[in-house]
């Protein structure tokens, strides 16, 4: 079979970009090995935040996502369960607070809403929390929605434009010509004559550019989450701990008053609502390879941590316990970028946890860096060379 | 079974006939069914339905059932609530 381009990986960032080349009229395959949303992108959460993303390009590229979701979310048939729910940080201490003044300070000179909320108005907002907590940052744009749903409705309007689903497909050999152009990419059920691929294997990217000879730096990132029953509500919208920037972001140097489990394990406390009426309860990061069990350790540090913030939660029971690997880079900045050396080869990934966020506005870019076009942003500082260049310096 | 009313899951209250149309119209793994309709997402965790709907997915797609886990378990084994998960942990800091 012949393709315009083959995508490799129906996670997020593989369906958003399936969608935005076959609208864009390109002939596309969509090789996946397991389902859709078989990996990463149906263990996570479900959130497209500002309020996470470091100020500047990443504020920037997060924020078009969102408006993009909005748009999509009227323009595809298929209903994700979008909703601008707003989003609020909490702070436990006045350093904190400071911290996240600064922060907000800054995004706001840049023209993002991020509001400085007091103690009182803290608890107006969500009455549940814990009375003690000082402060918090609001931000309104910031949305949730359900991200495997995201894929399924990608994946549906892609349909309509020709897009092939190739699932339970998986990828073996990647084919090329004398110039190390691509030809072929070759699975354990078929082979798919190509000139273009796009790698969107998330935190098995690396492994699909092994086959071409490159080596893609993006590391399985894991983090667990807790399911609460059906229940009243505890939280209207997304809330989180400052400190969640921090287990973020190494460089913030700033350290919690908190148990050694909640250190050891990188805990921060974040929750949000799901249109199922269960709430999603996190957060935790460790690298521990491709490793997806529930560990106990965790769970119990997740639970004592969210029960500081919202005290509630004590009654409340926990129904299931799952965890996924995020796409982890270094600089915390995702690559969407051709390979110069391997001609048709192209990466969308290493979004650590912004991939359901960034995922619009990745397809899209993607979309113009094939077509030729200029794109939405300036993505110089997304390419794949800036690892190379890093080795050389 | 009776009619196509009957209920499923019922914890998230889906019926045979939601799980069948999602079947044919997606010719898709338990998997898929359990995400696009919530059967076996519920307070039990699917220990009352995961095997209906393996067998359902088996005879809507008319293959044999796949000796490989489609729905995985997950902890807690069973509902627990957070002062339970999370208690018993002095703060040690």
């Amino acid at each position: 079979m012949n393709f315009d381009v083959i995508v490799i990986g129906a996670g997020i960032i593989g369906c958003s970009t399936a969608y935005y080349l076959s609208k864009a009229g390109y002939k596309v395959g969509l090789v996946e090995k397991g389902d859709i949303a078989h990996g990463t992108s149906s263990r996570c959460d479900a959130v497209a935040l500002i309020s996470d993303k470091k100020p500047g390009m990443d504020t920037e590229i997060g924020y078009r996502s969102i408006e993009m979701y909005k748009e999509l979310s009227k323009e595809l048939s298929f209903d994700f369960q979008f909703a601008s729910r707003g989003s609020l940080y909490v702070c436990e201490t006045e350093q904190e607070l400071e911290i996240a003044t600064g922060y907000a300070a800054q995004q706001n000179r840049d023209g993002y809403r991020l509001q400085i909320v007091d103690q009182k108005e803290l608890l107006e907002i969500e009455p549940k929390l814990a009375k003690d907590l000082i402060g918090g940052i609001w931000t309104e744009v910031d949305s949730t929605m359900n991200p495997y749903l995201v894929c399924y409705a990608f994946i549906e309007e892609a349909k309509k434009y020709g897009l092939s689903l190739f699932t339970n497909h998986e990828v073996r050999e990647i084919s090329r010509g004398v110039k190390g152009q691509i030809e072929k990419v070759i699975t354990d059920r078929g082979i798919f004559q190509t000139e273009r691929i796009v790698n969107c294997a998330g935190v098995w990217a690396s492994r699909i550019g092994d086959m071409v000879g490159i080596d893609i730096p993006i590391r399985p990132r894991k983090g667990m989450i807790l399911v609460t029953e059906k229940t009243d509500q505890i939280v209207n919208q997304k809330v989180h701990e400052f400190g969640y920037m921090l287990s973020k972001f190494e460089d913030i140097n700033y350290k919690r008053n908190v148990s050694k489990l909640v250190e050891d394990h990188n805990i921060a406390f974040t929750i949000e609502p799901t249109d199922a009426d269960n709430y999603l309860v996190g957060g935790h990061r460790a690298f521990n390879g491709y490793d997806i069990r529930s560990e106990n350790q965790v769970v119990r540090g997740i639970a004592e941590r969210a029960m500081r913030f919202l005290p509630e939660l004590k009654n409340v029971s926990c129904i299931r316990t799952y965890a996924g690997v995020r796409p982890w880079v270094i600089d915390h900045l995702p690559i969407v970028s051709e390979v110069e050396e391997v001609p048709g080869f192209y990466i969308a990934g290493g979004h650590e946890g912004d991939g359901i966020s960034m995922a619009p506005i990745t397809g899209k870019m993607i979309t113009q860096l094939i077509s030729g076009e200029e794109t939405d942003f300036d993505i110089s500082r997304l390419k794949f060379s800036r690892y190379q260049e890093a080795i050389i310096s | 079974m009776a009619g196509e009313k009957t209920i499923v899951c019922r914890c998230e209250e889906v019926t045979l006939e939601t799980i069948v149309d999602t079947i044919e119209q997606y010719s898709c793994s338990s998997r898929e069914v359990k995400l696009r309709t919530r059967a076996g997402m519920g307070y039990c965790g699917g220990r009352t339905c995961r095997n209906v709907i393996d067998r359902i997915v088996a005879a809507t797609n008319g293959e044999p059932i796949k000796d490989e886990l489609q729905l995985s378990y997950r902890s807690p084994i069973r509902p627990a609530t957070f002062e339970v998960l999370g208690g018993g942990h002095e703060n040690e800091s």
